[in-house]
């Protein structure tokens, strides 16, 4: 259990990083591309504008999923801390593990379809809203 | 020329927004934290014109707004949220708050461009 919970915890941690990773690469492709075309004046248009903003959009969804890993994250080490000090909570631990482990998700699809903007809400109006 | 201020703790959305007002009659400064944009407000600094994002660290854009509006000088500032998010209860407690306007993204640079010179009173 302990050993599955420990390759679970890893391959997270892997995910993170690769995940940061990306965020970082795409941040720095688009702040070259945008500095390239400011520095030459050149005219976007919307098209080019929607795909730039992109990058924001996927940098805050795998924000979303970094922050539901280091909550998983922590769920197992306080499942395992509890493991190791009383076997027989084991149940006990699982369920609740389980538990968090489902608000988690539920949060992160939550974060998922909040953080897509125009992307997700297909009948979002194109027309920005006065109050 | 009248001051617009973009907040967002993303510099590739603020580097997005650059492309749209670097053409405009108007003088843009950029943050990437609510609370050092709010803290220049707080010394003196009145804006035109207020752009932020809602999802930020530290400072999101509805506690920015709350600062803004106890700022005597940015009382009435108009202010546009610049978000993904798209739930009615956020676009409500944001009018609730004086907020001006609410705007999805990915924008619409026309669009951007056109609300701006709308709440600004620009020369079309």
């Amino acid at each position: 259990m302990m050993l599955m919970l420990k390759s679970v915890d890893e391959l997270l941690l892997h995910i993170k990083e690769v995940q940061l990773d990306v965020i970082e690469l795409s941040t720095e492709s688009l702040l070259k591309m945008s500095s390239y075309i400011e520095k030459n004046s050149l005219e976007i248009d919307e098209d080019i504008s929607t795909a730039l903003q992109y990058q924001d959009i996927i940098t805050q969804q795998l924000n979303a999923t970094i922050e539901a890993i280091a909550s998983m994250q922590n769920s197992i080490e306080r499942f395992s801390h509890a493991y190791e000090s009383d076997e027989n909570l084991a149940t006990e631990s699982m369920l609740k593990l389980q538990e968090k482990l489902s608000i988690t998700l539920k949060d992160a699809k939550d974060k998922k379809s909040r953080f897509a903007g125009k992307h997700a809400a297909q009948h979002a109006d194109d027309e920005i809203e006065f109050f | 020329m009248p001051l617009v201020i973009f907040v967002d703790d993303s510099e590739t959305a603020l580097a997005s927004t650059r492309m749209v007002t670097n053409s405009m009659p108007i003088e843009v400064k950029q943050y990437t934290e609510a609370q050092v944009a709010l803290a220049e407000i707080e010394a003196g600094m009145v804006p035109d014109l207020i752009i932020t994002d809602l999802n930020m660290p530290i400072m999101n854009g509805f506690e920015f707004l709350k600062g803004l509006r106890g700022v005597p000088a940015t009382k009435r500032t108009p202010t546009l949220m610049l978000t993904t998010e798209t739930k009615p209860e956020l676009k409500q407690q944001g009018k609730a708050l004086g907020l001006t306007g609410w705007i999805v993204k990915p924008f619409n640079p026309a669009q951007l461009k056109q609300a701006i010179t709308r709440v600004l009173r620009l020369p079309a």
